[in-house]
């Protein structure tokens, strides 16, 4: 890089070499209230996708959302959403590994992606 | 942070999006809890890295911020048309709201004393890459920008690294093309200050 430069022609240069450090994975609790907010905004704005949908689609649900599937309950329960009160949720929402270890908990998923 | 004050940007036609993205979506607009889930595992860690890019050192506000991001795209996932990637589609949300935070903090006045355009920009800067490889040019390049004060640093990565032009900062600033070549300049010789100061330390 020639010497005697401006500063403009500097940072001009200097920034087409160099870039941001585009670096670090989210935390799993950030993606955890992620999520929580955004299915609470969906919640907020019409049904959720009912729990035997959802199964029939082929997605595997948690312990607690199979127990609301399987229960006697109508379908508009079923398009509630259990993780708003579930420890998991609490746990996964502050701490990093959270000790929740059940399959198809989205909140265990955060942990692994 | 508020809402986006753009409308939400499109990306390039070039690359569209795939049918795995396109069924995401529309598994989204169905408010299925496993595809939100799918969403946020996907694009959150590349979101999250952009924004902590743009706004360090100030660390504390990604999280924030990529929540909002999340957020607006969620209430604008109906304007997603699929005609690029819905990681670019995204990303270009984050940009917008880090656009917005550095518009939000330009916005307050400036302490420093104004000086002569006409001054600054005769101002010669050393060598930069004589006796640094890649890695320690960034390096430094990180250090210098985290020790600016905040709307310089702000106002050189809006300008150089995002590039975006000093007259489309004024317009989103609501000041005059003027007034931010002023900013710029300033912002400019505390860089090269900055800089000079980390090379005299290096001995």
């Amino acid at each position: 890089m020639p010497r005697n430069l401006s500063d403009k022609e500097f940072l001009e240069r200097l920034a087409a070499c160099t870039e941001p450090a585009e670096t670090g994975r989210a935390p799993s609790r950030l993606k955890s209230r992620i999520y929580s907010m955004l299915v609470q905004r969906q919640a907020e704005t019409g049904p959720l996708q009912s729990l035997s949908k959802t199964k029939t689609a082929g997605h595997g649900l948690c312990v607690f959302e199979e127990l609301v599937c399987i229960a006697p309950v109508g379908e508009a329960v079923r398009q509630l959403n259990p993780c708003r009160v579930c420890h998991a949720r609490i746990l996964a929402e502050r701490f990093e590994d959270p000790p929740v270890f059940w399959p198809n908990c989205p909140y265990v998923s955060f942990k692994k992606s | 942070m508020t809402g986006i004050e753009q409308p939400l940007p499109q990306p390039p036609e070039a690359a569209g999006s795939t049918q795995q993205e396109r069924d995401l979506v529309a598994a989204l607009l169905n408010r299925d809890r496993k595809a939100t889930a799918e969403f946020v595992s996907r694009y959150s860690d590349s979101v999250y890295a952009f924004v902590r890019s743009r706004v360090a050192p100030r660390f504390d506000l990604v999280d924030d911020l990529v929540q909002d991001v999340f957020l607006a795209a969620w209430e604008g996932i109906r304007q997603f048309q699929g005609s690029g990637p819905l990681q670019g589609w995204l990303l270009g949300i984050a940009r917008h709201k880090v656009d917005d935070y550095y518009r939000g903090r330009l916005r307050v006045p400036e302490p420093t004393p104004e000086m002569e355009l006409e001054v600054l920009a005769g101002g010669m800067m050393p060598d930069f890459d004589g006796a640094l490889d890649h890695e320690q040019l960034e390096t430094k390049t990180r250090r210098v920008m985290a020790a600016l004060s905040e709307p310089y640093r702000l106002a050189l990565i809006w300008r150089y690294w995002n590039k975006v032009p000093a007259r489309e900062m004024a317009a989103r600033l609501g000041k005059t093309e003027k007034a931010v070549e002023r900013l710029l300049a300033r912002a400019r010789q505390q860089f090269r200050e900055r800089w000079d100061d980390a090379q005299k330390s290096l001995g």
